[in-house]
């Protein structure tokens, strides 16, 4: 499903040159639940921003669904993201002036649907991560866990083929981390989506089916 | 998309109360504006009234000392006689002090009925239509048989003549001054003429015809003369003048001249207040782009987020455009709301579709202002890399 080959990527400054990824190549199959682990700086996050194509790489080749990436315009790389990708952040990225529903909503603003779809498929994916009885609430009316909860919800509701989770259970306790891990397990046995999780936690690596490890930029597992 | 704005713009409203309350005071200085700009300009293309080329005004004290008016009236008679045989001198009149384009002013009421509006007053003689190239719309202008009427005859304008009597007929109607003890048969109605310059409007005025009593007060004559009338003739006439008023105070002025003086009375203040606006509206500009700049650098995360699920550059620069100029929308709902109680309320006792007029040209300014200044944070915010945008969040 995702095929990335010999992927660098290079940052550049006046004076300095980092090499954050080193030829990198990787197959993550259709419905697979990937982990992604290394130290601080070792290129987890870059790389997950290249599959996601919030990035582009210096050098090598991206295939999603056997679709080259690196001819498409600014507009078809938007669309592409928000019919095949869902994306989890650290740090939630819920826009906090939004009630919860209406965070949920956001990506179905970028395709067309009319307001009662979005607003029922905004709903059913509130109900799979358990919040339904929080759609009116703020952001900062919700717990950590609930957060990441409803960010999980945003990233569900454009039924997107793929998940991108950038160490999602990084900012919560043990026991909210693994409620949120469970969704996401869930998600990946019931509907077959496809999740790449960037982790610094073994417990949770060790729950996925396939474990990376990523050390100076380089593939190490 | 719209509604999702709304929302957006809603749930912020205390933060976008201050750039709200920016767009609205500049709205409505943009308005003031734009009101005296279009007053200005609606005044300038309406007709002047008189015909001011190859048209001098002569200046005199009155210099022969008799209270015998008979003998007064043959002094000026022999002045006009003097005069109008020059072959240069096409019409003469004897007036009042206060001239077209001159800062003299004769005010008073006139009444009719319940009706009692302000207006100039004029004293003049038979030839001043001619001399000026009056337009008389209705009725006549004054003859020698109006020197024996009972009643004194007088021509209004027909600035007056609404005033007076709407869309009523004004010919034969007797209307009052001095609190309505005097009676005047109203006997003409001329077109209006514009006393203060191209850009003043043309004011409510009466005239009246100068009898022989006049000559003891009046001080100028309008004389119209050939367009080959040059400074040698002025220089002569000038001395046939000051001859015949030993001990007079004579000047000649010309009445292009003079309408520069008054245009320039009016443009001035025109020009300094759109200085002042500029500065304004520089201020504005400045003030709005920075705030728009600040927003998106504190939206930069939201920015990289929309952009991860799906949104495109166009789409993220359009988005800040469209808050921004929602944002002018709910100002200037207000600001329009505050605008048109001047019409309603009918201050400054200006035509509605001045007021009209400003309102939308000061939409558009705003709209334009705004759209300028959002445009180009707009396109930086699109040129944001997400991912850069995301990591700085």
């Amino acid at each position: 499903m995702i095929r990335l080959q010999n992927i660098e990527k290079v940052y550049r400054t006046d004076t300095v040159e980092t090499l954050a990824l080193n030829k990198v190549s990787l197959e993550i199959a259709k419905g697979e639940f990937l982990s992604v682990m290394g130290p601080s700086g070792c290129g987890k996050s870059t790389l997950l921003n290249i599959i996601g194509l919030l990035d582009e790489p210096s050098k090598g080749e991206i295939r999603i669904d056997d679709q080259k990436t690196a001819n498409l315009s600014d507009k078809q790389l938007a669309q592409f993201r928000n019919k095949k990708l869902g994306f989890i952040f650290q740090s939630y990225h819920l826009i906090s002036d939004l009630q919860v529903l209406d965070n949920v909503e956001l990506p179905l603003l970028y395709r067309s649907a009319t307001a009662r779809e979005r607003k029922q498929l905004a709903t059913e994916a509130l109900a799979k991560v358990g919040l339904s009885n929080r759609v009116k609430h703020f952001p900062s009316q919700l717990s950590g866990g609930q957060k990441q909860r409803v960010a999980i919800a945003r990233a569900i509701v454009g039924r997107p083929e793929i998940i991108l989770a950038d160490e999602p259970t990084g900012n919560l306790d043990s026991a909210m981390g693994n409620e949120i891990m469970d969704i996401l397990i869930q998600l990946n046995r019931d509907e077959g989506t496809t999740i790449i999780m960037v982790t610094h936690d073994e417990n949770m690596a060790h729950k996925t089916h396939r474990l990376v490890r990523l050390f100076d930029g380089s593939q190490v597992q | 998309m719209f509604k999702h704005l709304f929302k957006l713009i809603w749930n912020k409203k205390k933060q976008n109360f201050l750039l709200m309350s920016e767009m609205l005071v500049s709205f409505l200085v943009i308005f003031a504006v734009f009101t005296l700009m279009v007053f200005y300009y609606s005044n300038y293309k309406k007709p002047m009234g008189l015909e001011y080329k190859n048209l001098w005004v002569a200046s005199y004290n009155n210099s022969y000392k008799t209270n015998n008016t008979d003998s007064l009236n043959i002094f000026y008679e022999n002045l006009r006689q003097t005069i109008k045989s020059m072959p240069q001198v096409k019409e003469i009149s004897f007036c009042s002090e206060n001239v077209p384009f001159s800062q003299n002013q004769w005010t008073g009421n006139v009444h009719y009925k319940n009706a009692s509006p302000n207006a100039d007053f004029y004293t003049v003689e038979d030839g001043y239509k001619d001399a000026l190239n009056i337009q008389v719309l209705e009725g006549r202008w004054f003859s020698k048989g109006d020197a024996v009427t009972k009643t004194p005859a007088v021509i209004i304008n027909n600035d007056l003549k609404e005033k007076l009597f709407g869309t009523e007929e004004a010919l034969g109607k007797l209307i009052g001054e001095d609190e309505g003890k005097n009676k005047l048969r109203v006997v003409g109605v001329i077109q209006g003429v514009k006393v203060k310059g191209d850009y003043s409007p043309a004011k409510a005025a009466i005239y009246k015809r100068a009898d022989t009593g006049s000559f003891h007060w009046l001080g100028k004559m309008m004389i119209k003369v050939t367009p080959d009338a040059d400074a040698a003739f002025e220089g002569r006439l000038y001395k046939t003048l000051a001859n015949y008023m030993k001990n007079s105070n004579v000047e000649i002025e010309h009445m292009p001249n003079k309408l520069k003086s008054a245009n320039l009375f009016n443009i001035v203040p025109m020009i300094v207040t759109l200085i002042v606006a500029c500065f304004l509206v520089i201020n504005v500009a400045l003030g709005l782009f920075g705030v728009l700049w600040y927003n998106i650098n504190k939206r930069k995360g939201e920015i990289g987020l929309r952009r991860a699920i799906g949104a495109s550059g166009q789409s993220v620069s359009f988005q800040l455009v469209s808050e921004s100029l929602i944002l002018a929308t709910l100002s200037l709902i207000i600001g329009t709301f505050f605008a048109a109680q001047f019409p309603l309320l009918n201050v400054f006792d200006l035509q509605a579709g001045i007021y009209v007029m400003a309102i939308i040209l000061s939409v558009i300014f705003i709209y334009l202002l705004v759209l300028v200044c959002s445009l180009y944070p707009g396109r930086q915010a699109a040129a944001i890399y997400p991912a850069v945008a995301l990591h700085e969040e």
